[in-house]
């Protein structure tokens, strides 16, 4: 594993796991696993350059999961004093006397290697405390200086980084140790005609302060709230719908649940039983990468300590596997994927993509364009933790984006609603762009011609 | 939980360069949560947070630091890093602060404590939620059911002098069913929740939140798809009250009123909208989710009444805000999920006011529309208005009669529109409990609303 030397996970710490393993033990526990995240992030943002709001934190907990009779019990804690053990004892103890699920559960010893991957900036935290106040400061300014109609900012615009450590300390010998930085820079610029405002967001990630692109996400943003000053619904009816990059991101960041055979084998995913089956058009292939350079996801063990591996999800049109943990892929008689995902330190062991994207196609989104000729340009996505719903499938979401007329972008679009089920929509995508980005983090795409869905405007 | 001395050296140290206020949120907070997954225990968990915030102003700027240490070196290197963000312009003596002793009057007493009721009990309530749900229909395929609950201390103190203790107690049951019929998935839900203990889930009808979540999938699996177009909408009481809570309710937090970026800035006085609408934020009411003592910087919770007859009356005012906004009065509505947040002005308990309209003549005369029986969650940009909502339940209302179910409506529209649009308020007030999440973090918060019809209304379906 790299380990940066100038931070480590206090010695503490591992006194305390070594106390906590040896306390499970002597409570009955016959195999237990300690977990531990810490964080340490800083926060800047600014108004008027200077700093309004400041942040530097650290924070972390302990997951404690241990084996009482074949259950898993599980407790959790952020204070390390002396009742601290003997409470994730105790609370270990009780849970797995609860526990009925009748799925075989069972801690990990180890993958026989790991991937030696970099997920570390190349300067601790990603610049310093300055460099960062600085950036923040000159987006301000410069997203200010771009467009007259655009005076004021939304609500936070400034960077924030995090450092991530993960440590998993068995009793059955498993020990490893992984760490992360990011970094994200937000300008939020608002463009105002008379009583008429428009908003949108301009946001990048990285490891390093210096590979965040300033002058092309104040760019970016400014133009898109200014252009969008003048949008109306369109008349509804059905349209050849073109999801740009970030809003195809967004609705796949939606769906990716159903990918999880934990959410299969529960009736919670209608690709239950479908592996193998071609589920989507045959140019549509989806990915799950965790040793992509430079993901925000990136990782060499997942959250039980399974090693990662790059896979095809979709290949081809065809659904290649489900994502697995060890519990899922017992059930299965399959192995794991290397997918097993805590949502935090305390959370149950779940499933979740790394860096999950369709594979890119050859066509700009100006080229896609073309090829639609009449139709739809979806640039923004609203509500999707409302108007989607992945058991199902169904979406029906608040959109922006712009008409399409003769190949060419016309003019913009708002308060409309775009329908479908994604399901059908994964059948019928008509081509896939150039242009991957990743702008929330793990889960990224292409822009992404989807065919006809149903807007209602005006 | 902590000392009084140690928290006067920790704000002291906060204010050791150019702070004008400093403030500590000390936080020890045990959660529980089972689930049941198809009528089996699947998830048994406890835990505890712990951790505490420091937050120092200088003018309108501020510095949030956390830390997990209560220790006096943890929180003195934490206030002290606090501190070095405002490092330019170094003060000469630290002020002296005396911090006097006191504990939140409780407004909602609670009669059994989560630490109480043996886990067992939580998993015999859900058993029975789950035997109703799966009685209701052969198409009822998969049940989660989740009793969680938790018991957050805190203890606030600031430059100010302000030592104070607080207790904040939750429960809240979570029913969710799927019906199938093979290809296709449908799912309904019913969440209560209260500030207080294990007596709401014994006083808590089980199973009509239980019959109500399975009924609720039942028929959205038989419903077709809602169509789309411009239409009159009736929205049924209860979670309802979410088209409020987006199409208004955040942009009447300071949090972007201060600064003028909300549709209703510098508009108190102004009518913004119908006469027949009156809306309040409360905190004070006894043992509601979104109840709270004090708020997180300490200050005792109050009923703001935002809009009065439909003239804007009042906004939701945090401690940082109220200096943007020129020293204005805070409303004991600055929440946050927890230390890992600093505190901002949310919504508490939130809903429309009765008005004097009959259910059935509302959507008698309403022509062809739709009615939305159950609402799902919904999100807002307060800077533009726009807002969008879920109808998890809803039905097509054809020349004023309730017609089929559908399934698959979304309501979209701008808050400063849709307000002036309601053209129906009913008589019976009826609240349900969401989660909100916001800057500060996600936190308990109920919506309410009598029966409302809006006499006009984007819906999206296909």
């Amino acid at each position: 594993m790299p380990v940066r030397s100038n931070v480590k996970v206090p010695d503490a710490m591992d006194a305390f796991i070594d106390k906590l393993l040896a306390a499970a033990k002597a409570g009955g526990i016959e195999q237990a696993e300690a977990y531990m995240r810490r964080t340490e992030s800083f926060q800047s943002f600014v108004e008027n350059g200077e700093v309004s709001e400041y942040g530097v934190n650290s924070s972390g907990g302990l997951a404690l999961r241990g084996m009482v009779g074949g259950k898993m019990g599980i407790a959790y804690t952020e204070a390390f004093d002396d009742d601290a053990a003997e409470m994730l004892v105790s609370g270990v103890l009780e849970s797995a006397s609860l526990i009925e699920d009748p799925d075989e559960q069972f801690l990990f010893e180890g993958s026989p290697s790991y991937a030696e991957l970099d997920t570390l900036a190349k300067t601790p935290g990603g610049g310093t405390v300055d460099e960062k106040i600085k950036y923040a400061c000159d987006l301000e300014k410069l997203a200010l200086s771009l467009d007259p109609l655009v005076t004021k900012l939304g609500y936070q615009n400034g960077v924030e980084s995090t450092h991530t450590q993960v440590r998993i300390v068995g009793s059955n010998g498993l020990n490893l140790r992984r760490e992360a930085d990011g970094i994200g820079a937000v300008v939020m610029p608002v463009a105002r005609r008379g009583e008429r405002a428009s908003d949108a967001t301009g946001l990048r990630l990285a490891r390093d302060l210096s590979d965040l692109p300033m002058e092309e996400m104040a760019r970016e943003a400014v133009a898109e709230a200014v252009y969008m000053l003048d949008a109306s619904p369109c008349a509804s009816g059905s349209y050849e719908i073109i999801f740009r990059h970030d809003a195809m991101s967004v609705l796949l960041m939606t769906f990716q649940g159903v990918f999880s055979a934990e959410n299969a084998q529960k009736g919670l995913s209608l690709l239950q039983g479908k592996v193998g089956e071609t589920i989507a058009a045959p140019i549509v292939t989806l990915l799950d990468d965790p040793h992509r350079e430079g993901g925000a996801n990136t990782r060499s063990f997942d959250d039980e300590g399974v090693a990662t591996y790059p896979k095809n999800v979709i290949d081809g049109g065809r659904l290649g596997t489900l994502l697995h943990n060890l519990k899922t892929a017992k059930k299965d008689g399959v192995s794991s994927t290397g997918n097993a995902a805590k949502a935090g330190y305390a959370a149950p062991v779940r499933v979740a993509p790394t860096n999950f994207y369709f594979k890119p196609g050859g066509d700009d989104l100006d080229a896609l364009c073309e090829r639609v000729g009449e139709g739809l340009v979806i640039t923004d996505l609203a509500g999707v933790h409302a108007g989607a719903n992945d058991i199902s499938g169904d979406f029906s979401l608040l959109s922006k984006g712009y008409r399409v007329r003769g190949g060419r972008k016309a003019e913009p679009v708002e308060q409309i609603t775009v329908a479908g089920n994604f399901f059908d929509m994964l059948k019928n995508i008509k081509a896939i762009g150039s242009d991957l980005t990743f702008p929330f983090g793990g889960t990224g795409s292409p822009s992404v011609w989807v065919g006809a869905l149903s807007v209602a405007g005006k | 939980m902590v000392k009084r001395q140690l928290a006067e050296r920790a704000l002291m140290k906060a204010l050791s360069t150019s702070g004008d206020f400093a403030e500590l949120f000390f936080e020890d907070r045990l959660n529980n949560s089972i689930t049941l997954q198809g009528g089996k225990v699947e998830v048994a968990n406890t835990g505890r947070l712990h951790g505490v915030g420091v937050r120092v102003f200088k003018g309108t700027r501020s510095v949030y630091a956390y830390t997990n240490d209560f220790e006096e070196a943890g929180l003195l290197a934490c206030a002290a890093q606090a501190a070095s963000a405002l490092k330019e312009s170094e003060r000469t003596g630290a002020p002296v602060i005396r911090l006097i002793g006191s504990v939140a009057a409780n407004l909602h007493p609670v009669e059994r404590l989560p630490g109480d009721v043996a886990g067992a009990w939580r998993v015999d309530r859900l058993r029975a939620a789950d035997a109703v749900m799966k009685s209701v229909s052969s198409e009822i395929t998969q049940t989660i059911c989740r009793y969680a609950d938790s018991d957050q201390r805190v203890v606030i103190a600031n430059s100010d002098g302000l030592f104070i203790g607080d207790r904040r107690v939750y429960t809240r049951v979570t029913l969710s069913a799927v019906a199938s019929d093979g290809t296709e998935n449908q799912s309904g839900v019913s969440s209560p929740g209260a500030m207080g203990g294990a007596e709401f889930v014994e006083r808590l009808d089980v199973e009509a939140h239980a019959r109500k979540a399975a009924n609720m999938a039942a028929t959205m699996l038989h419903a077709r798809q809602c169509p789309a177009g411009v239409s009159p909408v009736v929205i049924d009481g209860g979670f309802g009250g979410v088209i409020f809570h987006e199409a208004c309710g955040h942009s009447l937090e300071a949090t972007s009123v201060a600064r003028g970026l909300s549709e209703f800035s510098g508009r108190i006085g102004q009518k913004i909208a119908s006469d027949i609408v009156t809306a309040i934020d409360d905190g004070t009411m006894p043992g509601e989710w979104g109840s709270i003592n004090i708020d997180d910087e300490g200050t005792p919770t109050n009923r703001l009444v935002l809009i009065e007859n439909g003239v804007l009356r009042g906004y939701m005012i945090d401690r940082l805000n109220a200096r943007r906004m020129g020293n204005a009065s805070v409303t004991g509505s600055s929440r946050r999920e927890g230390y890992t947040y600093a505190p901002t002005s949310r919504m508490r308990n939130t809903f429309i006011a009765p008005g004097s309209d009959d259910n059935d003549e509302m959507i008698r005369t309403m022509g062809d529309g739709l009615y939305a029986k159950t609402m799902g969650g919904g999100s807002v940009n307060p800077t533009t208005g726009e807002f969008n909502f879920a109808v998890m339940e809803g039905y097509l209302v054809k020349d004023g009669r309730i017609a089929e179910p559908v399934r698959g409506a979304s309501l979209i529209g701008r808050g400063s529109e849709i307000l002036l649009k309601i053209d129906r308020v009913g008589r019976e007030m009826t609240m349900a409990q969401g989660v909100c999440g916001s800057v500060s973090g996600s936190v308990p918060t109920n919506v309410g609303q009598p029966m409302i019809r809006v006499s006009s209304l984007t819906v999206g379906g296909r």
